[in-house]
């Protein structure tokens, strides 16, 4: 995709942060659903 | 802060980027973890010796310790990577505070955040560039203290200054004043919220609709209660959406001065502006709602995102210098202070409102 206002952007193939927060958000998710990561304690 | 993530800078291979970034991990982690404890003790000895004295939320702590840390000592060079990294825990806990949401109540709260959000952000732009011209800063400036307590300040502000064209001392100027209220909301809003007996719901609302960054306005949510923290995060996650919109509309203004590029694809720019955490969130929501997590696990998911808010506050408190901020000057800081005490009176007008209509 290019950029609408390019020169102050970075390539497309770095994550952006929520991009980063996004698949660690999914990853955690996962590692919950089957059971990697049980009961986390507060 | 927000496109600025060391993860992403081309400075050394991945895993020695990584390294630089666990020394401050480790310091959140460190001093959010030396909020829960003090919390956890000063509770303990209050119930054993049954006194009475007001609950000081870890949050409050986590925050404090960090500013006492960098207004002491300073951060050593070898953190501040690290340290950087709490927007990405901030939202990291978003997407996965996600699982506590219906789709339905998401959508609903959402709807009416978004009729209150939508006001706000008019009456903001509004009253922030009157207030602008009136103290005679520089336009750009001006444009950019009205994005920042519009919409969600440091993000909303960097992504305008590149969209503007503003200078970078402009947005410093702009970022400053709008840490500087952010901290200082973090004290009076609770104070305010009780004094009012505001409802978790009516509170939460409030502090998302006011608060300008998104990590102050989770903090100033969690300090009440943490429904509350809940639906500020909705509330700010809702405003925090429309950021493109009230960018572009900057952009094109600028552009047809002759002041700014021109926006070629609006379509592209929207896109590129949208938080994309927001769709992390509404996807974790969707799959808690579709009963893909038992209730454990909702239980996990949420301690996770509580932790990874741990270590948001800490770097609340590590990121904010009042140094730094004192050598901004005092007009934009004076003209971001009068706009956001405005602001939290007309948002807080807006939500006594929908409390009476029962929107809430």
């Amino acid at each position: 995709m290019s950029s609408p206002i390019a020169d102050r952007e970075q390539p497309r193939w770095r994550l952006s942060l929520d991009e980063w927060a996004v698949a660690a958000g999914l990853l955690l998710a996962i590692l919950v659903r089957f059971g990697l990561l049980k009961r986390v304690p507060w | 802060m927000a496109s600025s993530l060391t993860l992403t800078q081309p400075v050394a291979t991945a895993p020695r980027r990584f390294i630089q970034l666990l020394p401050g991990i480790a310091l959140l982690a460190g001093i959010g973890y030396a909020g829960k404890f003090v919390e956890a003790t000063v509770n303990g000895y209050v119930r054993l010796h049954h006194l009475t004295a007001p609950n000081i939320e870890y949050v409050l702590w986590a925050i404090l310790f960090g500013l006492i840390v960098s207004n002491t000592v300073g951060i050593a060079q070898v953190f501040r990577p690290g340290v950087a990294t709490y927007e990405f825990w901030l939202k990291t806990g978003i997407v996965l505070l996600g699982a506590r949401f219906l789709l339905g109540d998401v959508l609903r709260l959402g709807g009416v955040s978004l009729a209150l959000v939508a006001i706000e952000i008019v009456l903001s732009i509004a009253f922030m560039t009157a207030l602008g011209r009136w103290f005679g800063l520089k336009p750009k400036l001006t444009s950019l203290l009205a994005v920042g307590s519009a919409i969600c300040g440091v993000s909303a502000i960097i992504a305008a200054q590149g969209a503007i064209d503003a200078d970078d001392e402009d947005a410093s100027f702009a970022i400053a004043a709008i840490l500087a209220l952010g901290a200082l909301s973090l004290f009076t809003f609770p104070l305010i919220g009780h004094a009012l007996h505001l409802s978790d719901h009516g509170y939460g609302l409030w502090a998302g609709l006011a608060v300008d960054n998104t990590a102050e306005a989770t903090a100033a949510g969690a300090l009440y209660s943490d429904a509350a923290a809940r639906i500020a995060v909705l509330a700010k996650t809702t405003r925090n959406a429309l950021i493109g919109f009230v960018v572009l509309a900057y952009a094109i203004y600028w552009a047809n001065r002759g002041q700014a590029r021109a926006v070629t694809n609006r379509a592209a720019f929207l896109w590129q502006k949208f938080p994309k955490f927001v769709l992390g969130f509404l996807l974790i929501s969707l799959l808690a709602s579709a009963g893909v997590f038992s209730k454990d696990e909702i239980g996990s998911l949420a301690n996770l995102s509580r932790w990874a808010f741990l270590l948001t506050f800490a770097g609340v408190g590590l990121r904010t210098n009042f140094s730094d901020l004192k050598k901004q000057g005092a007009r934009p800081f004076l003209v971001g202070a009068i706009g956001e005490i405005a602001i939290a009176l007309l948002s807080l007008g807006l939500v006594l409102v929908a409390v009476r209509l029962n929107l809430l």
